[in-house]
């Protein structure tokens, strides 16, 4: 595979930094203090045992979660409290480790609904179809299509995602994460729940994306073997502290990693 | 009198004129002229069907065939077209083919190490592939394959950054044919010049067949097999310009060759791309095909995907789904034969079609088809029949890529379930003395490349080619009814013909038994070891209150013997109906103690049985069952699902029928 | 026997519709945000009351331009003052908050409109229409006033269906409703959907009002109108839109039937005072279908297609 080497990231230009967040939930510490960076096309991965707290990094970063302390930084400007949508207007798109599809929909309105914000015209000539609202529907459909083309998941174009396969529906979830065109992408644990075959598409998609689009992507993952393949760099999170980060083959070599993975004394 | 014009061109487009259009480029020149309007090519692509016609396919084919001969492709050499039915690719075969180059379409599902042979043993210097996925495969392999010098991809995602020097995108090998074009004047009419520089009687496409055993053998065909092949089929089956087909099956596939390049060069219809393969029964739905064509299995899927939907369907919409379905098995048929029907079965049908039939061909998208071909195996007579009774004018066909595809096809109107039809126009048959069919056409192929020895092997020096299949010639219909592989074909000792496997088939089509062993080559009689299938017997026991413990007692069962004594017999009165069988009735029978496995080494992985190990294996039944006993002991060994050995030991009954008279020589008399 | 049938089951289907109506006010707000809106009844009363008095001072497009304007501006101040408040609470709080709007809206509307019973006339033609008269004695009678309301109600059911279906912003609605958090990642503001849901609410409010105040007067008891729409929504489910026009209509034509052609039967079998079948009918039908089917008629299965 042929992910970026570490050097051309390490000199990419700055596109969100973390400065000491911390999180709690009433007296239960999620985050404490962590800072880390990522750069502009780089696939970052976020490893650590459960309960490390990485969905929440994802939640603080796409602002489900805002942190008691700390700032975020994003494509230059500092933020304290963000609403999800703006963070979604700023650019930031995302996956759920449970896949969050809109279920009774079908796979081409799923993806349509990423594009929300890229559509401009008024209210009214939506309801009519007409005039520059149909040039404009048209024009996002071939986006969309291109999506559809890229996934491929043209046969499951017009099937509403509940009746789909779990790994079907972690590839539409995607496609609609891709349809807003985002700088940031979080793929929280993308390829949980797959077959070997699956994952190997998946992770194929991944490498795709970052490469074809440039997107920069954020991952949680569980599979060291895929995070090895796929990531520039690794921050590894245990029990909400920062415990390495660097290139996977430091980070895999690291020995509070190992323990933190195998337990102390091993 | 413009209708006449097109009437007469029409005629010519299928005979006279192949004197002088005798290639597929040339082909191409004709159809842009002559059917200038129309589709040639249609393509989805990002949810929207594309489409090109003649002139256009010529004007794209052309800058890529004027692009490839800047890469150097010249006269003779081979060209690999590796992946999935696009357009570009079916277009890149022509295109080699105005040079005097020859495809080697490969199965784009074959692993690297496979494709490695193939494009060794082909010479290929040139590989139209495409996508990223297949140029992988192939760069993987590319230190051992010094001839190949280059690889032209038709999609360009994720190939950006790879190294160009010996890797090209069909647009830009195309950009680099219309530079050329603009550049020089000539260039045009050199093109042209070298279409014509080629004749029928050269290589026009060598196509690789999966042999069940040893290395994948290269068959060459010629232009004329290919074209006058097709053109013969298309009168067979009166097929013009105005078809639409859909093209989803392996390029590698002498069938998709023939049914999706040589006919619709031949007779200037439409062909198909889906836009994956996950999406063609939707694609064909939207296209309304009008001519279809598919092995047995895909025949088979549908019908088990719509039975499934059925069974979750709400209870009104399910039963009349099964009255519909009945009433067609028993009707439908008969009407699509133009046989004679009672008036109210015909209203019926017809309240059918409006509420199941039709609803449902159209969910399959095949509400349109005038014409459907089976073929590459048997289908099984069911499920041959149910596509029928809907009104599917679903036909047989035997062919071999050694015969450019028609040895016999179905006429229609004569459609019986278990044969194969009738041999295609210009083509002859004869059944060998020991049962193999032989054949002889003008599709037949040149030779295997580079193997003289098996070309010798295949084809006789009179041209007669070996299909190593066995057959028949049905005496009443003059139908071909292929039995057996003729390999596995033996003889009694009163001399006659064996085919267990068409035994066996017969058996295995009653439910209640799972698998037949039949024996008899070398032998006085034949003589049959049946397993029950245990749901089957096991419901019909629940239903007869038929008591048992085990498996081994189920099938030592006195009312069950009785029950495959009358399944044994049945097949037994059907075989007395054909005369060259009527000799290799069953004569005696015994209901295994245990299950035919493959972990025992009985069965092949794929679930095919390895007749002279079970002889071996049961030695001890063999010889009850010639040696006239009424039982006998068997023990052996077992290995259990968890891996354990164990041995099974049971006395074993064995039953006796009485043959049936031969009862087709009484039919001809009667008729 | 049939003329008098077929009239008393055309008369409840007309009432129906209403029933419809309300329903389907619930409906949109139950779908959007997961909210039982309890003061939906109370947005009719609010509504057909602003309505109502608006009409006396001024013509009657003004009017209803105004009450529409009324009931957006509601839709803004709830939004804006309770829910926006209330993001991520349970839905038992959100369901007290709507039930303190829902008296907050009654005693408010009564202490700015008045307190008395109000006539709304929207000058629709009250002369009873007889069809079929050939074929049964006497025809059947049809209010074209209940003919006109329920038209009115039939094009606004569609136009939301449209609306919901073919818009981005339907799309967007449909989208809240299956996920909020997955909505609000692909930049759905969650405020907006539900400002925009409970001005459509508002406005079906308006229509439902205008419509059984023409019938009855606009008056306190409008409120209690639903009650009505509980056993509709129990019947057609509480997430669908097919479900809420389908429940009020069975609901509305089987009371009427009841009424009719039931109560006469029960008083002279049993001796009994007799009448107020009206009243009950539909709660034991939603008791029934609570019992045997309880998502309703339209379950979960049709919630996608709305």
């Amino acid at each position: 595979m042929r992910a970026p080497s570490a050097q051309d990231v390490a000199a990419g230009e700055l596109l969100l930094s973390v400065e000491n967040v911390s999180l709690a939930f009433g007296g239960v510490k999620a985050i404490t203090n962590v800072s880390f960076d990522i750069r502009r096309g780089e696939i970052r991965a976020i490893i650590g045992p459960n309960g490390a707290g990485k969905t929440s990094m994802l939640n603080v970063i796409n602002g489900f979660y805002n942190p008691q302390r700390g700032k975020i930084t994003f494509k230059g400007r500092t933020r304290t409290r963000m609403r999800p949508y703006e963070a979604a207007r700023g650019g930031i798109a995302r996956t759920f480790q449970n896949v969050a599809l809109f279920k009774g929909m079908t796979t081409l309105d799923n993806i349509m609904a990423g594009r929300t914000l890229k559509m401009q015209r008024g209210f009214f000539w939506q309801v009519l179809r007409v005039g520059p609202a149909l040039t404009e529907e048209v024009e996002q459909r071939r986006i969309v299509e291109e999506i559809i083309d890229f996934l491929k998941i043209q046969h499951i174009r017009k099937v509403p995602v509940g009746k789909l396969p779990y790994g079907l529906q972690k590839r539409v979830e995607l496609a609609r994460a891709l349809a807003m065109e985002p700088d940031l992408l979080l793929l929280d644990e993308p390829m949980a729940g797959m077959n070997l075959e699956e994952k190997e598409d998946m992770c194929r998609f991944i490498l795709d994306v970052n490469d074809q689009y440039g997107t920069t992507i954020a991952l949680i993952e569980h599979d060291m073997g895929v995070v090895m393949d796929l990531s520039n760099r690794v921050l590894v999170l245990d029990h909400g502290i920062k415990i390495a980060d660097g290139v996977p083959a430091t980070v895999q070599a690291d020995a509070t990693v190992i323990d933190a993975y195998l337990g102390v004394g091993h | 009198m413009h209708g006449t014009r097109g009437l007469t061109g029409q005629n010519d487009a299928v005979s006279t004129d192949t004197a002088r259009v005798d290639t597929f480029p040339k082909l191409l020149l004709r159809n842009a002229r002559k059917f200038s309007g129309r589709t040639a090519y249609r393509h989805k692509d990002l949810g929207v069907w594309q489409s090109w016609t003649w002139p256009q396919v010529l004007d794209e084919v052309r800058a890529f065939s004027v692009g490839l001969s800047q890469l150097g492709l010249k006269r003779n050499d081979k060209v690999a077209v590796i992946g999935s039915n696009r357009p570009r690719l079916y277009w890149a075969m022509c295109a080699a083919q105005a040079l005097g180059a020859v495809p080697v379409p490969i199965y784009a599902d074959s692993v690297a190490e496979e494709m490695a042979y193939i494009l060794d043993h082909a010479e290929v210097t040139l590989a139209v592939v495409e996508d990223q996925e297949q140029v992988d495969k192939l760069l993987s392999i590319s230190d051992r394959l010094n001839r190949l010098s280059h690889i032209v991809y038709d999609e360009a995602r994720g190939l950006r950054d790879y190294d160009h020097t010996r890797l090209s995108w069909i647009d830009d090998v195309q950009k680099l044919g219309r530079e050329r074009l603009a550049a020089d004047a000539a260039c045009a009419a050199w093109w042209e010049s070298s279409i014509e520089a080629g004749n029928g009687s050269d290589l026009a496409i060598m196509l690789y067949t999966s042999g069940t055993t040893g290395r994948p053998k290269g068959v060459m065909l010629t232009h004329e097999n290919l074209i006058v092949s097709a053109i013969n089929g298309n009168r067979f089956d009166n097929l013009g310009p105005n078809e639409q087909v859909i093209a989803y099956l392996p390029l590698a596939w002498v069938g998709d060759h023939v049914f999706s390049y040589a006919q619709p060069f031949t007779a200037g219809f439409c062909v198909n791309c889906p836009e994956s393969p996950e999406t063609v029964a939707e694609d064909r739905r939207e296209i309304g095909t009008t001519y279809a064509f598919a092995p047995p299995r895909i025949y088979e899927n549908l019908l088990t995907q719509t039975m499934v939907r059925m069974e979750d369907a709400g209870r009104v919409k399910r039963e009349m789904f099964h009255y519909f379905i009945r009433l067609a098995r028993r009707w439908g048929e008969k009407i699509l034969n133009r046989e004679r029907v009672p008036l109210h079965a015909r209203l019926l049908y017809g309240l059918g079609e409006l509420l199941v039939y039709g609803p449902l061909k159209n969910r399959l998208g095949v509400s349109k088809v005038r014409l459907a071909y089976t073929a590459g195996e048997a289908i099984g007579p069911e499920i041959f029949r149910f596509w029928r009774s809907l009104g599917v004018n679903l036909k047989q066909l035997y062919g071999q890529t050694e015969a450019s595809v028609y040895i016999t096809a179905q006429p229609d109107g004569e459609i019986f379930a278990e044969t194969v039809g009738k041999p295609n126009i210009d083509v002859e048959i004869q059944i060998a003395e020991n049962g193999e069919v032989l054949f002889k056409s003008p599709g037949v192929f040149v030779g295997y490349y580079k193997d003289p020895e098996k070309t010798a092997e295949a084809k006789t020096p009179d041209g007669w080619v070996h299909t190593g299949d066995a057959g028949l010639i049905c005496p009443k219909t003059g139908h071909l009814k292929i039995i057996d592989r003729a390999k596995d074909v033996g003889r009694l000792n009163d001399g006659t013909l064996f085919a267990p496997k068409y035994i066996e088939n017969k058996l295995k089509f009653y439910p209640n038994i799972r698998e037949a062993v039949v024996f008899g080559h070398g032998r006085d009689s034949v003589c049959a070891m049946l397993n029950i299938d245990l749901v089957a017997v096991g419901n019909w026991a629940e239903r007869n209150n038929v008591v048992y413990g085990s498996y081994q007692e189920l099938a030592g069962h006195p009312l069950v013997y009785d029950m495959l004594r009358e399944h044994v017999d049945e097949v037994n009165r059907s075989l007395a109906e054909e005369e060259a069988m009527a000799g290799a009735q069953i004569r005696r029978f015994l209901i295994l103690h245990k299950e035919l496995d493959a972990d025992d080494g009985e069965l092949t992985r794929t679930l095919k049985v390895r007749r002279s190990f079970i002889a071996e294996r049961y030695a001890p039944l063999i010889s009850a069952l010639y040696g006239g006993a009424n039982e006998a002991d068997i023990s052996t060994e077992v290995t259990f699902e968890d891996g354990r050995k164990g041995t099974l030991s049971a006395r074993i009954k064995i039953r006796d029928l009485a043959p049936h008279p031969v009862r087709g020589v009484d039919m001809r008399k009667a008729a | 026997m049939l003329g008098p049938f077929l009239e008393t089951l055309i008369g409840g289907l007309l009432t129906g519709v209403l029933y419809s109506l309300v329903a389907l006010g619930f409906v949109l707000i139950f779908k959007a945000s997961g909210v039982f809106n309890f003061a939906q009844g109370a947005m009719v009363l609010f509504a057909a009351l602003s309505f109502a008095r608006l009409a006396e001072f001024m013509p009657l497009p003004l009017a209803l331009l105004l009450a529409i304007v009324v009931m957006v501006a509601l839709a803004y101040a709830v939004e804006f003052l309770v829910l926006r408040r209330l993001v991520n609470q349970e839905g038992i709080i959100l369901f007290m908050a709507t039930l303190g709007i829902a008296y907050f809206l009654e005693g408010f509307g009564q202490t700015v409109w008045g307190s008395d019973i109000y006539k709304i006339r929207l000058g629709l033609p009250t002369n009873p229409i007889f069809l079929f008269e050939s074929v049964f004695p006497g025809g059947i009678l049809i209010d074209p006033s209940e003919l006109i309301a329920a038209t009115i109600c039939g094009l606004l059911v569609l136009v939301l269906a449209l609306f919901f279906q073919v818009t981005r912003v339907g799309r967007a609605l449909r989208a809240v409703a299956d996920d909020h958090q997955a909505a609000q990642s692909v930049g759905i503001p969650l405020n907006q959907i539900w400002l925009v849901v409970w001005a459509v609410a508002g406005l079906v409010a308006l229509v439902a009002g205008m419509m059984w105040g023409t019938k009855l007067g606009v008056q306190f008891s409008l409120s209690l109108v639903a009650l009505k729409a509980l056993p509709v929504l129990i019947l057609g489910g509480f997430t669908s839109i097919p479900g809420a026009i389908v429940g009020g209509l069975i609901i509305g034509a089987g009371e009427k039937l009841a009424e009719v052609m039931l109560a006469p039967v029960l008083i002279r079998t049993f001796d009994l005072a007799g009448g107020g079948i009206e009243n009950w009918f539909a709660y034991v039908l939603a008791l029934v279908f609570l019992l045997f089917r309880p998502q309703g008629l339209f379950g979960e299965r049709i919630i996608e297609r709305v």
